[in-house]
């Protein structure tokens, strides 16, 4: 072994800004991720030239993952062309090379902020959620370290508490977002601060999901076809938003996630909250080619 | 810094073998293919000065030390790798993390024969029904002694080369030994 | 075809940080040269938040940001991070350290002697607006002391664990690679001492001041005596690969040790940190101090106060909330209108719920 067979040539950034150690300690967690699905893995959680809280776990998974090869799609608020997102594709397209697209269909490596694409994601496909805070006990324990001990026993019961809570005070489950989930029948995981909608597009997909929180240092994993179910009573059903009925008053598209736009008379439109749905929508409405893939809800109604 | 950084080699074969554990151990049973031959490749892709690896072959070992990672006995690794498992007793060295840290529970790396021998099914996150795949090369009481030494979410990872296949099992799968 | 509210994403971004960089102007050696050697207190604050130490660096980072010192220190931390790790130098002892300043509370004198150094503690606080009429504010000379005080001092600790007033801590023996590095693995607790440490020597000044004068103030179970307050440079020894110890010269430290009676003994608090920072180290040290035995999620609990003392971590989270949060806003709403639209049918009480900010 000679002293040049230990170091490597200089380079002005390492290829995806990460440098190989703390490549290799992401990949050595996110495999222990898979395996544990549901399992909040600690981790280092290196600075990245962007502010903690905006997507720094998220881009750190997604620049271990990178290669020239790699389709890239970022999402935020399930806009591609919102400024975070767009400053994250930037970054990414920067350190690494890597063609981008807006396309669900064509990436490879999806990495989103609070949403999960209309259109149905495939085996191939990776999904990057940004994730606030990991940890679902949060609201009923905000101490880690005790958190992570009720993980160890299974021990959900303030959490199931503090939803028959909700039912009582309020008739139904106040959780908006971040719908707190059983994986594989074992740990209750935050699926990141993605609307109700998108939940059971979780369980059992086809896609491998990686949900890392790169401020709090701890990453977690859905594998492919592995159940996450919301943890819900049996006698109340989950309920997404109420949503399946709004049209999307640009793109005419029905049945989707919306966003509400107030309007000045005191009412409010709809905008399909996928935007590259809505812009495919309306190349289609317009004669273009564009091709629509198999979306997760037929009709507002999950298939 | 206006040109995009190009990968180096180093980089290009080991996103390219990581890729292949990933989705190996994402989707136990389907068989993945790593750039190159042998167990070297996932050695450099993983490990570093921080791990703590066992390595029972003379020509692995060297490739464990040339990443920094400490050679340890096999119930303090983190990381194991054999050319050809001894026994199945050695599996009950391995450790299986705990309840508080489940990810403390380490690798195994080993070579096997596959698709041939022993017919076992697979089922468990990553397997959309049961998937049925041939592994020979293990010794024997191996499936029986994973099986009886899981304590999920306690456990071990299995990755099983072949030449430049290789076949992941994470702790969350169950094997059945048809 | 642009779709969502903030239209033209990447055009904005663009536009609006050549905003910011034109209100800076142009950044010249001289700007840096002359932050390094106008404001060193606070290019220290920034080494040490920073857990870098390269005061060109730090006044570079504090040009570019134009003195936004969160922006200054993730911008050197983001730096930092990318570097490779050479070596690791040779522990460095309080004995060895060059002391500027040396103070302590706790006796009138103490061995070595009280040194007080450059320090504003006991000037007026007059602010010398002759300058903003042209004149020169030009310092007094120092007049030397007869006899120059040693340049090494042994700590007040050791005497004090010599007397059997307190129990000293035990040495970690841990050297090179195996020390802990909390930049290179994750923060779980209990803490290890050395991360605990790090995470201190690194947290932000104003963080730690808040929560070390919460303890001082009474919402910590000790009240802290100063034993020992120290500005000094210490020397760092690296390992030559040949085996040759050389200096690489000297970076600029604060360190504090702080007691307080506790049952037969006294209990030690410590921090350190980079640069000459004597808040810092005084409110970190009262936190340590402060910290064995306290109860769950108060504020002098190791893991309240390592989280939210972590300046890169809680000003990034908090400028967060400027992210547009749209779909999580309208999941909440769509909840509560149900849930009141259900209250106008049943006339039950809704208490408000609690979520955790996202």
């Amino acid at each position: 072994m000679s002293l040049k067979s230990l170091t490597k040539t200089w380079e002005p950034m390492s290829y995806g800004f990460l440098d190989a150690s703390a490549k290799r300690e992401i990949r050595r967690k996110m495999l222990k991720a898979i395996a544990v699905p549901g399992c909040q893995i600690p981790y280092a959680s290196r600075e990245v030239p962007m502010a903690r809280g905006w997507g720094t776990g998220g881009l750190q998974v997604s620049c271990t993952l990178i290669n020239p090869g790699m389709q890239v799609k970022v999402i935020d608020q399930g806009a591609d062309d919102s400024v975070n997102a767009a400053s994250i594709r930037k970054f990414l397209a920067r350190v690494s090379g890597a063609p981008t697209t807006m396309n669900t269909l064509e990436a490879d490596l999806i990495q989103s902020r609070h949403r999960i694409p209309e259109e149905k994601l495939r085996e191939d496909q990776i999904l990057v959620l940004q994730v606030p805070n990991p940890e679902p006990l949060r609201p009923v324990q905000p101490n880690m370290s005790i958190a992570r001990q009720m993980h160890a026993d299974a021990d959900y019961g303030r959490m199931w508490l503090q939803l028959y809570e909700q039912i009582v005070r309020s008739g139904r489950v106040m959780q908006g977002a971040s719908y707190p989930s059983l994986v594989n029948g074992r740990f209750v995981m935050t699926p990141s601060p993605i609307p109700r909608w998108d939940v059971p597009k979780m369980d059992m997909a086809a896609h491998l999901t990686i949900l890392s929180a790169g401020r709090e240092k701890r990453l977690h994993a859905v594998p492919p076809y592995t159940r996450v179910e919301p943890l819900v009573f049996d006698d109340v059903p989950y309920r997404v938003e109420e949503h399946a009925a709004l049209t999307c008053s640009r793109s005419g598209a029905r049945g989707f996630f919306m966003n509400e736009i107030p309007q000045g008379d005191g009412t409010s439109t709809y905008e399909v909250s996928d935007s590259e749905l809505g812009v495919k929508t309306i190349r289609c409405r317009d004669g273009e080619a564009a091709q629509v893939g198999e979306t997760w809800y037929k009709s507002g109604e999950m298939v | 810094m206006t040109t995009h950084p190009v990968p180096s080699d180093f980089e290009t074969r080991t996103n390219a073998t990581y890729d292949a554990l990933m989705w190996a151990l994402s989707r136990p049973g389907l068989i993945r293919h790593m750039p190159e031959t042998g167990q070297a490749g996932v050695i450099e892709a993983l490990l570093d000065r921080e791990c703590k690896a066992h390595c029972a072959d003379p020509a692995l070992a060297s490739s464990v030390a040339r990443t920094g990672a400490a050679l340890v006995a096999s119930d303090h690794a983190d990381h194991l790798f054999f050319d050809s498992l001894p026994d199945a007793d050695t599996l009950e060295q391995i450790n299986l993390g705990s309840d508080l840290y489940p990810e403390i529970g380490a690798t195994l790396v080993c070579n096997a024969v596959l698709g041939q021998g022993v017919h076992l099914r697979l089922s468990g996150p990553g397997c959309n029904g049961p998937v049925d795949v041939q592994v020979a090369g293990l010794p024997d009481g191996f499936w029986q002694n994973r099986a009886r030494l899981m304590r999920y979410p306690m456990g071990f990872e299995v990755f099983l080369i072949d030449g430049a296949q290789v076949l992941g099992l994470p702790r969350s799968c169950h094997v059945e030994v048809l | 075809m642009a779709y969502v509210a903030t239209r033209g994403g990447e055009r904005a971004i663009e536009q609006s940080e050549r905003l910011f960089r034109a209100e800076m102007g142009e950044i010249t050696p001289n700007r840096v040269t002359e932050i390094r050697t106008a404001m060193p207190y606070l290019v220290d604050r920034v080494m040490g938040e920073s857990s870098l130490y390269d005061e060109d660096l730090a006044a570079l980072a504090l040009a570019q940001t134009g003195g936004e010192l969160y922006e200054a220190v993730l911008l050197l931390r983001a730096w930092r991070t990318t570097q490779p790790r050479l070596t690791v130098a040779e522990p460095v002892t309080q004995e060895s350290l060059f002391t500027h300043r040396r103070i302590s509370a706790a006796f009138k004198d103490i061995p070595g002697g009280q040194v007080l150094g450059p320090t504003l503690d006991y000037a007026h606080r007059i602010l010398a607006t002759d300058v903003l009429t042209g004149a020169t504010f030009q310092p007094v000379p120092v007049d030397p002391a007869s006899t120059p005080s040693p340049a090494q001092q042994p700590s007040v600790a050791a005497w004090q664990a010599e007397n059997n007033l307190l129990t000293a801590p035990t040495t970690d023996t841990a050297i090179g690679n195996d020390i802990p590095d909390v930049t290179r693995e994750p923060l779980l607790f209990p803490a290890k001492r050395a991360h605990t440490l790090q995470s201190l020597a690194r947290a932000e000044t104003g963080g730690v001041l808040a929560l070390g004068y919460a303890a001082q103030r009474g919402y910590g179970q000790a009240h802290p005596t100063v034993n020992e307050l120290r500005l000094a440079e210490a020397d760092i020894r690296v390992r030559h690969p040949c085996g040759t110890v050389f200096s690489a010269g000297r970076v600029k430290v604060s360190q504090a040790e702080v007691v307080s009676k506790k049952d037969t003994e006294l209990g030690l608090g410590f921090a350190a940190t980079l640069g000459w920072n004597e808040v810092k180290v005084i409110a970190a040290a009262t936190l340590d101090l402060n910290a064995h035995g306290a109860p769950k999620g108060s504020p002098t609990e190791e893991e309240f106060f390592l989280y939210h003392t972590e300046g890169v971590e809680s000003s990034g989270f908090c400028i967060h909330f400027k992210l547009p949060h749209y779909v999580t806003f309208q999941s909440s709403l769509d909840a509560m209108r149900d849930a009141k639209a259900k209250r106008a049918v049943s006339k039950t009480d809704v208490k408000p719920q609690m979520e955790p900010a996202e």
